[in-house]
């Protein structure tokens, strides 16, 4: 190692991301102090400093490494710093700086600085940000952001901020193609429009109830968690959906067209019907499916759902090629009349694989037919796992339900699975 | 196809291995000598680099160029250096020389693996390397240092 030249020790430690190591690396010898120059990813983890002495700070010693970089694109901090600190630093990585991603913890350390501009408005002198993540943020008020007109990727996990500070943080960041917030605190009705979105995963909490109105036209995947009242209007080339509210109810979705949509997946414990029939006569072109909603109702009573013909549903979906089906909503497919439509030339089919969690022994014999059906007229089908989950076994028909579902796994056994 | 040319390959230990001349083209080094070196370049010596060294060179050439679609190619570069780190260097300087890129960044990236965690001791023992600081300077290091255990 000692005979090789310069330039491939450099090359070497080039690909080195950790301080830590890279620190390490300084104090090797003589040729190694100086042969960090080419490392273009610096990642500072969390208790790096933990045992800091001397005088020293996090600040100047993050500042030392960085100024010994020729060309810095990625900084990834998550020790303690202050304001003052950043800036220096981005000072110093001028316009080579791609992608930083901070720990700013806010939410845990109040002490906003009295001192200079706060370490979010910082982030202004990396001009040329392509990705920007920040972890536990507190936005009491909008930046002073000018825009990053390179910023594709931006986000936040834990934050606290309100409607009108989001609207005016994300007019500095039109171009956007992902957009992540995470455990985001305090906002009710939120808007967001950025033309070049494509892939979102919003999650809100707090309040149970808020609502959300999208504009951007070019999503392909977009996740919701937490919102009950859900608009995005421009959907031509959503792909992926995926609406979750673990916490409250959906009261209403308002999509465009969703003909380009493959997988959709609808979860909560309890959907307006509206809202679950709109979304399902949208997707009729999905190709995966999963429902998972335990009730449904306009008001604060919980319902169950109407009863869904077998028939109609496949026919409207007739793409269809993987379905996971959950408790309730079983239910409402294995309803008295659900399979009263079945004819010889019914078929389904593009269906390959079926997932049904089942609850309750209810309405077994139903329930069965329906399994049946399933098999009887998915000529593709490929694999039934049927999950039996919670079932509260003092009820006696619970032990014939399991009979029959072990009866008909055993008809089936190249294609039923049981859990 | 044209027809398969072959290549002579010559270590600075004399050692001589032919290769298809596809194969050699992996090396810029060696396609540039052989697009400057006229019509009759069919042995082209390689003083840098020793002939163990070369044939491993060879060999990750080989698969490389002949298969390099194939989905075990990744495991192929991960077992490839599976070898000790005194071989590591000779590949990332032979890989240097010969400028042949893939094989740089392989072998680079799995020197550098070996460092991470590891105390400035551990790197020093590992890789052979004297430490030639006068006794002043390796204090100021270490005053400057303290916050990293591993120094």
């Amino acid at each position: 190692m000692d005979s090789l030249p310069d330039a491939i020790v450099q090359y070497i430690i080039s690909n080195l991301t950790n301080a830590k190591d890279v620190a390490s690396c300084n104090c090797v010898s003589k040729k190694w102090k100086d042969s960090t120059p080419y490392i273009t990813r610096l990642y500072f983890p969390r208790s790096i400093f933990d045992h800091l002495s001397n005088g020293q700070t996090p600040d100047t010693v993050v500042l030392k490494m960085i100024s010994s970089l020729s060309r810095l694109e990625e900084l990834v901090v998550y020790c303690r710093f202050t304001n003052i600190g950043l800036a220096s630093w981005l000072l110093h990585t001028g316009t080579s700086l791609k992608s930083l991603e901070l720990r700013m913890d806010d939410l845990v350390d109040q002490n906003t600085p009295t001192n200079g501009p706060s370490k979010l408005e910082c982030i202004q002198a990396a001009r040329n940000l392509e990705s920007l993540k920040l972890w536990g943020v507190l936005m009491m008020r909008a930046p002073k952001w000018d825009v990053f007109k390179k910023l594709n990727v931006l986000e936040i996990v834990g934050a606290k901020l309100e409607d009108s500070v989001l609207t005016e943080a994300l007019r500095s960041t039109p171009n956007l193609t992902h957009l992540v917030l995470l455990g985001c605190d305090g906002l009710r009705n939120v808007n967001i429009e950025l033309l070049e979105l494509k892939h979102s995963k919003l999650d809100f909490y707090g309040s149970a109830s808020c609502s959300l109105t999208l504009k951007a036209p070019k999503i392909e995947h977009l996740e919701i968690q937490g919102s009950s009242w859900i608009k995005v209007q421009e959907t031509s080339c959503l792909k992926n959906l995926s609406i979750a509210n673990s916490a409250g109810r959906v009261y209403m979705v308002d999509f465009g067209k969703l003909m380009a949509l493959e997988s959709l997946s609808i979860r909560g414990v309890q959907w307006s019907w509206d809202a679950v029939s709109k979304m399902l006569h949208f997707a009729s072109e999905v190709k995966h499916l999963y429902m998972k909603i335990e009730f449904t109702g306009d008001f604060e009573a919980l319902l169950p759902f109407p009863e869904i013909n077998f028939v109609d549903f496949f026919n409207s979906h007739p793409k269809l090629k993987t379905f996971d089906i959950h408790g309730a909503m079983f239910a409402a497919l294995c309803h008295k009349n659900s399979l009263k439509s079945v004819d010889s030339s019914f078929v389904i089919p593009c269906l390959e694989e079926v997932v049904i969690t089942v609850r309750s022994p209810l309405n077994a014999e139903q329930k069965m037919s329906t399994l049946e059906a399933l098999v009887k007229f998915g000529n593709n089908l490929k694999k039934m796992k049927i999950r039996i989950l919670q079932m509260r076994s003092a009820h006696c028909s619970v032990d014939d339900f399991f009979e029959e579902v072990c009866k008909f796994r055993f008809m089936n056994h190249k294609l039923v699975s049981i859990e | 196809m044209t027809s398969s040319k072959t290549i002579v390959l010559r270590s600075s230990d004399g050692a001589t291995f032919e290769v298809d001349e596809a194969v050699a083209l992996h090396s810029l080094m060696i396609k540039h000598r052989i697009e400057t070196g006229g019509a009759d370049s069919t042995t082209i010596d390689v003083p840098e680099v020793t002939g163990n060294t070369l044939s491993k060179v060879i060999e990750y050439c080989k698969k490389h160029v002949e298969a390099p679609n194939s989905d075990d190619l990744k495991s192929f570069d991960t077992d490839f250096v599976k070898v000790d780190q005194a071989v590591l260097c000779h590949l990332a300087k032979a890989s240097y020389y010969m400028n042949i890129k893939g094989l740089l960044d392989l072998s680079s990236k799995t020197i550098a693996d070996m460092f991470k965690g590891k105390t400035v001791e551990q790197i020093r023992e590992t890789f052979h390397i004297k430490n030639d600081f006068t006794p002043e300077e390796e204090e100021e290091l270490r005053k400057e240092n303290s916050w990293n255990l591993f120094v």
